[in-house]
């Protein structure tokens, strides 16, 4: 039984036109593709980045006031205000003498709280948590040490031997101190924590908030940005936003100019076609509606193709540069619709106007 | 071989003259002129002459004469320049783009020298699709069009399976299906050979017994002998329309 329909004549002249069809599609595809991986990506940039970021260490340092102590619960309080998701670690400081009789900073601190807010630290051997006896030494401090394996310090008359288990390398501050159990440093010195490093989770906005709800609850102490970190995180995370939305749009743009190419080659090779239609009486709003209904068919194609190609493009991408896999976000569905659905309307454009000027009488002579 | 004999006897007044109450096409004064570079080209000039109902009418003339105008004007793919032109009695020079369209789905059935068939379409849906842009489709109908030009057997046939011959009966049975007054025929034998213009020529006079008005572009001498009319045209002027002719044997 022979039926004549719209979406019939439409699949029936795409599967005809086999190449340019693919070709179109391909174009179409790849556009929607692009736009899902990029925006598939960019809704999980900023999570992305900030989780990276977190390896760069604190991003907010609370001091006490000069030649004072931070408060037995300090830390405490600092953890209390700043989230479940902050890390925190107190350090204090002493400058002591070697057994080379050079001086040299220590520092007591929780190393297990370190390792976990200064993951990017080079650290050959981190110290067991529960060794009181134990010393990280600094890539330059090691040569003020006489014996790496019985590091033998004096602070104020009070001496001490600590087993170097690991060197640090930080290409910083660090590489130049020596750093013990804190426990151990305040039992040897009487010198308290005066200093803690805070990594707040987030971005730019996220430290200020969060540097204001230290403030008010430790008015007595000094609540600093780790300023390059944190402009720095802000600056990244715009400009990757820019860079992907200049992607998007330089990508759709020579998306466009493809698709504009095929869609018209597509009307130029089925002139005849369409005069024929309008000689047997088809109106220009018919004509140009099978035409768009085609472009429109090839879009959300390209969309649905394009989805998947994009999400797995962006899984990838994601796993190979964040070591995390992103899930396909159905939120970016309508954005690509949108975007193919206006590189279609937009390539469709030059075509519509050549079936507008159409001489069916010229074309159907053949001249 | 056989002869038919066809009588090309003329519908029209004692005077010589077709009358206008019975024209299907009547042209008075129709001037058709395009605009070029900085000049306006005249493609046919004062044109003046009525066909009327069930008349067979060849226009003749050299390339370049105005055939092509005329046709598209006659076929409503056009609009004059100036003067009138009436189709079935409906002055078409005033009528809108969309307007137009309509009427010649109404009024026009096109056969074209090249035939025009849609590639991926089969026969009968090549016929439907003159139903399509005129109404609704009807599979029944168009089959018996393609039984009437002898294509029964082959209406499931993509027109690359057919030949030249049978994609012409093909356009003469999406031609006839809405059933329109005028058939305008466009060098309909022009790219066939002896044996299929024989068949195509045969399926014209038949529509032509059976009362169908036909204007028929040719240059073909034998095929314009058909006609019960001849209109000349030279450089856009219509200079000769003989009322009548004579008898034509055709060659079977």
């Amino acid at each position: 039984m022979a039926k004549l329909s719209l979406f019939g004549m439409l699949r029936r002249s795409l599967v005809h036109r086999r190449a340019r069809s693919v070709s179109a599609l391909v174009a179409m595809t790849v556009s929607a593709g692009v736009a899902t991986a990029l925006l598939t990506l960019y809704a999980d940039l900023d999570a992305k980045l900030h989780k990276e970021f977190r390896s760069f260490g604190a991003n907010v340092v609370i001091t006490a006031p000069a030649f004072a102590r931070l408060s037995g619960d300090a830390l405490a309080k600092v953890r209390e205000t700043a989230g479940a998701d902050a890390l925190a670690a107190e350090f204090a400081y002493a400058v002591a003498t070697t057994d080379t009789d050079t001086p040299v900073v220590v520092a007591g601190t929780d190393f297990a709280a370190v390792r976990r807010l200064d993951s990017w630290w080079q650290v050959d051997a981190w110290p067991e948590s529960a060794a009181e006896d134990v010393a990280l030494l600094g890539q330059r401090a090691a040569q003020f040490v006489g014996n790496e394996h019985a590091v033998a310090l004096t602070y104020a008359g009070h001496s001490v031997t600590l087993r170097g288990v690991g060197r640090i390398k930080t290409g910083g501050d660090e590489d130049s101190r020596i750093y013990m159990p804190l426990a151990a440093f305040t039992t040897w010195t009487g010198v308290g924590p005066s200093v803690i490093e805070l990594q707040v989770p987030g971005g730019a906005a996220s430290v200020e908030t969060t540097m204001a709800r230290l403030r008010k609850a430790l008015p007595e102490m000094q609540v600093q940005p780790v300023r390059q970190l944190v402009e720095g995180e802000s600056k990244i995370v715009d400009r990757t936003h820019a860079l992907m939305y200049g992607a998007v749009l330089l990508i759709a743009l020579t998306v466009a100019v493809s698709v504009l190419a095929t869609l018209s080659a597509s009307v130029l090779e089925r002139r005849r076609d369409f005069a024929l239609m309008k000689a047997l009486g088809g109106s220009q709003m018919q004509l140009m509606g099978m035409f768009l209904l085609e472009a429109l068919v090839l879009a959300l194609a390209g969309v649905a193709a394009g989805f998947v190609v994009g999400s797995a493009a962006a899984w990838a991408i994601s796993e190979g540069n964040f070591h995390t896999a992103t899930l396909p976000h159905l939120s970016v569905l309508p954005l690509v619709l949108l975007l193919n659905v206006a590189i279609a309307a937009m390539a469709a454009l030059f075509p519509a106007r050549v079936l507008r000027g159409l001489q069916p009488a010229a074309l159907l002579k053949g001249e | 071989m056989s002869e038919a004999k066809i009588q090309t006897g003329p519908l029209v007044d004692p005077h010589g003259e077709t009358r206008d109450d019975c024209a299907v096409i009547a042209l008075k004064n129709v001037t058709r002129e395009y605009a070029g570079h900085g000049s306006t080209v005249r493609a046919l000039a004062d044109a003046t002459f009525s066909i009327v109902a069930g008349e067979w009418v060849a226009i003749t003339g050299p390339s370049g004469s105005g055939k092509s105008t005329l046709v598209n004007l006659i076929g409503c793919l056009d609009r004059p320049t100036a003067g009138q032109l009436k189709i079935d009695n409906v002055d078409v020079a005033s009528m809108t783009a969309t307007e137009l369209d309509r009427f010649r789905a109404d009024k026009i059935g096109f056969i074209f020298q090249q035939f025009h068939l849609i590639p991926y379409l089969s026969a009968i849906e090549n016929v439907m699709l003159a139903q399509y842009f005129h109404s609704m489709t009807d599979e029944a109908e168009a089959r018996a069009a393609l039984v009437r030009v002898g294509l029964g057997e082959r209406v499931s046939h993509l027109p690359s399976e057919l030949s030249g011959g049978e994609q012409q009966r093909v356009c003469i049975a999406r031609a006839l299906i809405n059933n329109p007054p005028i058939l305008l025929a466009d060098e309909p034998t022009g790219n066939l050979d002896a044996a299929n213009q024989t068949i195509v020529a045969e399926l014209l006079q038949d529509l032509h017994r059976n009362g169908h008005t036909i204007v028929m572009v040719t240059h073909d001498p034998e095929m314009a002998g058909l006609a019960q009319r001849r209109i000349a045209l030279s450089h856009g002027k219509v200079f000769c329309h003989p009322v009548g002719g004579p008898m034509v044997t055709l060659r079977r």
